[in-house]
């Protein structure tokens, strides 16, 4: 369908639409027409990706200003997410009409073990190795050296494109249209083009961009590939509740035991590499010599495969001034790490816990390793240039040493929202001695500050951001527009519920010291084996924690409860393992395609939380085992704690809370995509039955938490969900009864008065 | 029912001479007492126990009846009667009190021969190749369904249809059934193997497994490591028994948690070792599953899009903290892992169709069949179905208008009307039935002297004054038009609801039970034109007789008086309707024939 608001005509590619649809993009339309930042929750299964693609699409197409239309960002937490917006973006493609289809182009970018197809290169189990695969194939130097010597590998795929690449404008070298990661590597794979390197080279012609957070948020990653956009770019972070844990993540470091001796043994290697240099060809060390002299940190113009990861500080923190001269010289510079690495070992040796603040940190590196500030904020790009020297292609080897200068780099950088903590041990396990200093950022809004600077409108939306007002504080930012939405419901679709007792009326929790007790385990097991009895096809649990659900799955085999589940349903877990949970999932979807029903067990905090979506028959029910707090002797934990008091005034307590539940709302809030879909969700732990615990969920949900729903013991809550599901099996009009309509036809949407919207 | 006491031999095979006695038949039992006091072959055999029965064709060499029974009961009882009439009386006897069991418990029965008892003479020849097979499978079919069994009862039983003419409509259901009982395939069973645990007399330290082939096959599924030492070491290098004691002592050190002993005996068996290494088959199958992942679950992609978690890199979350030795490969199976293997391979399905009996063989199969699944679809096909699907996932199904093609609508205003209009269309269609046609050719001096004539009679008996009490007609009509508008502002609110729910259940019930049966009967009746053969021209006899006797039945019901007088005769008129239609065009028929053919009395003969 079609329709105008105001002055821009918005394509919808379905013949209805929700109304919160309708006034999520009115609002959205507000932003950017005010150039500003904005803040939306929308409860989730009312279509928010579909509003946001078709809003900002459409509302770019009609304003194609002489500076070049305008630029969608969006950025996703997970790859899997990043397949789902662009099979949304394909739908909606499809529904334009063709004059403005042939016009866009919109294409995710991954890494490049994600995009790869050369088969040396892919053959490499991790990440790092494929990079440096890639790397020991395209690196200039190897291509120069190809060019002279045939008998050097390069790849074919990297040769093909650069050739397509620099014969044509690069524009044209993707026709319109959209390109997932699939797509991409297919057309890779026909025209024998590297897929990584033309997504990197169309990523800055094309008008709609999906990538992960982090190409925006980490600045290593984000100085090698975001750094060409241009300041009219519409920045979407979607399901951005966790937002402030990736800004706080992308600028902290841990140093381990293994770090610092793999930093002593490429230290070792670097310096061999040397002296073969110093012996055969001296002038490449003096050129360098002479480049740092001049002030130029960064090689100007590296070639496009030679770029690796940037420099951790921000774009606008980095120093731009010439390197200093006790570190010009490559063995120079190499004993300053050399001292620096030992100096760091020193420290690890420490038997209590230690927390310091950059300064006093920065201050006694001086002292005890005569390293100055000003060294420190330069190792980096200092560590940079000289691998580039030296032509080291096994980056993956060489991790170490670059975590060590990362964080060598961000202390020299920062002097507030940091600090530094040692610990000798995990304070879980006290006798297995792991030594670890880890540099941790408190501040989230250092990270997105440049974001926000940068870009025209950025938004930030998801489905849990309550209570909407902690997330200016805690980045640090004006909104234009912050405002939550409801759902307008056709019929009562979820049906929260708070159980507090078990069948036996004994209280179930997971407070710490009680959550192991033999009646807990045991009341637990026992609402997941009366729930699989009674609810049909798929059924999700989140627990709190690995640990915590690694031993409930063996109480629960060595009672037999876990047997009877299996009587029912099939049982899937999440584990550490990627690929194993991975194929989980897969499994779990197959079974509840096939009909056949299953159970996956997963955890609050882990992968699978993140961004998996459990809707339709997937997951008719959802159980948080407890509230999901953090770990609350972390020391990290601890800090940011500190640091948000002292800063912004956020209490203790208040964060916990808040990060706890709304943690548990994103689980559970997974189980509605539509309104069509139905789902239930059980909160089992008695705390939550407090007033200051739930009434920090969301409203959407808080909404249909009725009293009656409260407090509940798992035979009540069994008739509840007897009931529900019978409910909710009936037929009932879509369209939404009585004087609320909950979906809007074409003629309904023009019928509503604009005005009429200025009221919400 | 009576009792009957006939004469017969009796024996256990066709051939055999046979023990002359007595045959008496009670209404469930019947008994055969030998002439011969001493012989042993006295019998009493309930009825219940008897399946069907079979008889050799009139005029045959012997006169045998033989009863089938329940095959867990051993085989059936032949009697050899002295003459034809003789055997058909008992014949009879046996098939009426089959058919009350039968009808009467409406399971354990024999229909199909009971069917043939009843069936006219002719029909017999041909159904008495009835495999018992099919039999059984007929009565299978008609204890599913009731309905099914109710028109059968009516038909068959009240020598409408013959049992061959009543299924012959029903081929498809006959086929189609029988193939799927036969695929259907057992899987595995969704619990863990429970039955492996370790059991303990408590007394000494001496610790037993039990396997069964089942198990073992599960186990061969589940650990593909396990499966192919099987291949390789049994039995060159040593027995079964040997290997499933090192599996199980393998297994109990894994339950134990004792790492330390596993890896100690690890390193001195070698076989024992690979029950307990990390499983390479099952690693080698996860990279070739991974690629297939559907993209919205692919966790793998997005750990390697994550550069903040650099392997040395970022804060410790909860768990992340691995630390893995790799020099122990042993024992790092947990309980989870074991929980998901399980659940693939159920999910998997068994694809194993031979008997579990020797463990070998079952490994060998097992072995092929792994074979022939590891060539299955290229992986450009599984991602043309990954995309669709991907896009299928996307879509709110509820924003989408619906996806049913277009239609206009059936409105009928006046349902009565719709059907009488339909009526006169169908006899115009029939042609030939002059009767019915009305004249209109009628001249100015006919219609003249009808009009006097009608005058001359009122004259002549005067007019009633007034015709109808003025009171009574008002009172008829407002309460014709009451429930008349009534009825049509109730019905067609609710789409559940239809107008047969609102009838007492006896009138509903009858009202379906009539309507199968018009439906079956006409279908026969239509199929058996043009009629060919004498056997078809009895058949449309019976068939007309048995549509006279229900059309006489729905005139009774519509003409009771209740309230739902109306809409019963609304649901009755088109049943009426379509059944005058089969007379129309029986009678239009049959004057065609005997105006052909003259004075020719039997006008089937062609």
């Amino acid at each position: 369908m079609k329709f105008k608001i105001d002055d821009v005509t918005v394509y919808f590619p379905y013949e209805h639409i929700y109304p919160e649809q309708y006034e999520y993009m009115v609002e959205l339309k507000r932003t950017l027409d005010a150039r500003g930042h904005c803040l939306l929750e929308m409860p989730t299964g009312t279509g928010k990706t579909v509003a946001l693609l078709s809003l900002i699409i459409s509302y770019s197409l009609s304003r194609a200003s002489n500076r070049g239309p305008l630029k969608l960002i969006y950025c996703t937490r997970t790859v899997h997410e990043m397949e789902k917006i662009l099979a949304e973006l394909r739908l909606f493609l499809s529904h334009l009409p063709s004059e403005l289809r042939s016009s866009l182009l919109a294409l995710g970018l991954s890494s490049r073990k994600n995009l790869c197809i050369n088969p040396i290169a892919l053959s490499a189990a991790s990440r790092d190795s494929v990079d440096s695969a890639c790397r020991r194939l395209t690196a200039s130097w190897v291509r120069a050296s190809a060019a002279e010597n045939p008998a050097v590998p390069t790849c074919d795929f990297f040769e093909s494109f650069d050739r397509a690449a620099s014969s044509s404008n690069a524009a044209v070298l993707l026709p319109s249209g959209v390109y997932s990661l699939q797509d991409l590597r297919a057309v890779g794979r026909e025209r024998g083009w590297c897929p990584y390197f033309l997504a990197r080279q169309t990523i800055h012609h094309a008008n709609v961009v999906v990538y992960s957070y982090q190409y925006l948020l980490d600045p290593k990653v984000a100085s090698i590939i975001s750094k060409e956009m241009q300041k009219e770019c519409v920045v979407v972070f979607d399901e951005a509740h966790n937002i402030d844990n990736v800004c706080i993540e992308a600028l902290s470091v841990s140093v381990r035991r293994q770090t610092l001796d793999g930093a002593a043994r490429n230290l070792n290697r670097m310096t061999q590499e040397i002296d073969r240099f110093k012996a055969t060809d001296a002038t490449r060390l003096r050129t360098e010599y002479n480049r740092l002299l001049e002030g130029l940190a960064q090689r100007g113009n590296l070639a496009l495969t030679d770029a690796w990861l940037g420099n951790p500080a921000l774009p606008d923190d980095i120093l731009k001034e010439a390197v200093p001269g006790n570190i010009r010289r490559a063995e120079h510079f190499l004993s300053v790490l050399r001292r620096l690495v030992q100096y760091l070992n020193g420290r690890l040796e420490t038997e209590n816990v230690e927390t310091e603040g950059p300064v006093a940190f920065v201050a006694s590196v001086n002292s005890q390793a005569g390293i100055d500030q000003k060294m420190l904020r330069f190792c980096y790009d200092r560590l940079h240039s000289l691998m580039l020297t030296l032509e080291i292609t096994d980056t993956d080897e060489f991790l170490h040493i670059q975590t060590v200068c990362d964080f060598a780099t961000l202390i020299g950088t920062y002097t507030r929202g940091f600090s530094i903590i040692i610990e000798p041990f995990d304070q879980r396990m006290p006798h297995i001695p792991d030594p670890v200093l880890q540099l941790s950022c408190h501040d989230a809004s250092i990270a997105i500050k440049p974001i926000f600077d940068r870009f025209q409108s950025v938004i930030i939306t998801s489905g849990t951001l309550s209570p909407i007002d902690l997330y200016p504080r805690l980045l640090n930012f004006n909104p234009v527009i912050s405002r939550s939405f409801t759902m307008s419901l056709t019929r009562d679709c979820i049906c929260p519920m708070i159980l507090t007792r078990g069948s036996d009326q004994a209280q179930i929790t997971t407070q710490f010291g009680i959550r192991t007790e033999e009646a807990v385990v045991r009341n637990y097991g026992k609402l997941l084996l009366e729930m699989v009895s009674a609810v049909p096809d798929g059924i999700v649990c989140f627990f709190v924690s690995y640990s915590y659900m690694d031993g409930i799955i063996n109480s629960w085999n060595e009672m037999g409860i876990l047997q009877d589940v299996m009587q029912h349903k099939l049982v899937f877990i999440e584990t550490q393992d990627v690929v194993e949970t991975t194929l989980a999932l897969d499994n779990y979807r197959r079974a509840c395609d096939c009909g056949r029903g299953a159970v996956f067990l997963s955890v609050a905090r882990g992968k699978v939380a993140e961004g998996i979506d459990f809707d339709r028959h997937y997951g008719r029910l959802v159980i948080m085992f407890g509230v999901p707090f953090q770990y609350t002797k972390s020391r990290i934990l601890l800090a940011r704690l500190e640091y948000l008091r002292e800063t912004f005034q956020i209490k203790e307590g208040d964060f916990l809370t808040f990060d706890a539940l709304r943690q548990a709302a994103q689980c559970v809030g997974r189980v509605i995509r539509s309104k069509a879909d139905y789902g239930m969700m059980i909160f089992a732990d008695q705390r939550y039955n407090r007033r200051d615990k739930h009434s920090k969920l969301p409203g959407w949900i808080l909404s249909h938490l009725r009293d009656a729903h409260l407090n509940l013991s798992t035979d009540m809550a069994v008739r509840i969900a007897r009931e529900f599901l019978r409910r909710m099996a009936q037929p009932y009009d879509k369209a939404g009864c009585g004087g609320k309509k909950t979906l809007l036809t074409q003629e309904d949407v023009e019928r509503l008065p604009h005005d009429a919207m200025d009221l919400f | 029912m009576a009792v009957i006491t006939m004469l017969a031999k009796y024996k256990t095979t066709v051939k055999e001479p046979g023990i002359p006695g007595v045959l008496k038949m009670m209404e469930d039992v019947f008994s055969f007492t030998p002439n011969d006091p001493r012989s042993a072959k006295k019998l009493k055999v309930d009825f219940r126990n008897i399946k069907g029965h079979k008889f050799s064709k009139d005029g045959s060499k012997q006169a045998l009846l033989n009863l089938t029974q329940v095959p867990e009961k051993g085989g059936g009882y032949i009697f050899e009667f002295n003459n034809f009439a003789d055997r058909n009386v008992c014949r009879d006897f046996v098939g009426k009190v089959l058919g009350k069991f039968q009808t009467l418990t409406s399971e354990q029965t024999d229909q199909p021969s009971s069917g043939k008892v009843t069936a006219s003479e002719k029909a017999t020849a041909s159904i008495e190749q009835l495999s018992t097979k099919e039999m059984e499978h007929r009565m299978k079919l008609l204890r599913e369904d009731s309905e099914l069994q109710k028109l059968h009862k009516e038909l068959v039983f009240g020598n409408v249809l013959t049992e061959s003419e009543f299924w012959a409509t029903r081929k498809a259901l006959l086929d189609d059934d029988s193939d799927r009982t036969l695929k259907q395939r057992t899987g595995f069973k969704s619990a863990m193997l429970a039955d492996i645990r370790p059991s303990t007399d408590g007394q000494t330290n001496k610790v037993t497994f039990s396997l069964t082939p089942e198990i073992i096959h599960q186990i061969f599924s589940e650990k593909p490591a396990v499966h192919r030492a099987f291949l390789n070491f049994v039995p060159v290098k040593m027995t079964e028994k040997d290997f499933w004691t090192k599996y199980c002592r393998a297994e109990y050190l894994h339950r134990t948690k004792n790492s330390v002993a596993a890896a100690a005996e690890a390193a001195e068996d070698e076989e024992l070792a690979v029950f307990l290494k990390h499983d390479d088959i099952l690693a080698n199958e996860a990279r070739r599953k991974i690629r297939r992942v559907d993209p919205t679950v692919d966790m793998v992609a997005d750990f390697s899009d994550d550069y903040i978690h650099l392997s040395v890199h970022g804060i410790l979350q909860d768990g992340n903290k691995e630390t893995i030795d790799s020099e122990n490969d042993f024992a790092k199976r947990t309980l989870a892992h074991d929980v998901n293997r399980h659940a693939t391979v159920v999910l998997e399905g068994r694809a194993l169709d031979i008997e579990l009996r020797d463990t070998r063989a079952v490994a060998e199969a097992l072995a092929r069949s792994k074979e022939a699944s590891s060539v299955d679809t290229s992986d450009e096909n599984a991602n043309l179905g990954r995309q669709e699907r991907a896009v299928r996932m996307t879509e709110l199904e509820d924003l989408q208008a619906s996806h049913s093609l277009p239609y206009a609508s059936l409105c009928i205003k006046d349902p009565r009307e719709y059907f009488d209009f339909q009526q006169v269309n169908a006899l115009k269609a029939l042609g030939g039935t002059g009767s019915r046609t009305i004249d209109y050719s009628l001249n100015t001096e006919d219609a003249y002297y009808y009009l006097l004539q009608q005058i001359s009679e009122v004259k002549l008996q005067g007019v009633h004054n007034p015709v109808v009490q003025s009171d009574t007609a008002l009172k008829v009509l407002t309460g014709l038009t009451q429930q008349i508008s009534s009825t049509r502002y109730n019905l067609g609110k609710n789409p559940q609801e239809s107008v047969l729910d609102r009838f007492p259940k006896r009138t509903k019930d009858e009202i379906m039970l009539h309507w199968m049966s018009i439906q079956e009967l006409l279908r026969h009746f239509w199929s058996s034109y043009p009629i060919t053969t004498a056997y078809l021209y009895n058949k449309v006899l019976r068939l007309k007789s048995a549509m006279a006797d229900i059309y006489q039945k729905l005139k009774a019901i519509k003409d009771v008086q209740s309230d739902f007088r109306h809409q019963i005769s609304l649901l009755i008129q088109p049943m009426l309707q379509s059944l005058d239609a089969a007379f129309a065009h029986y009678d239009a028929e049959e004057h065609k024939h005997s105006t052909k053919n003259g004075a020719r009395l039997n006008g089937f003969v062609q």
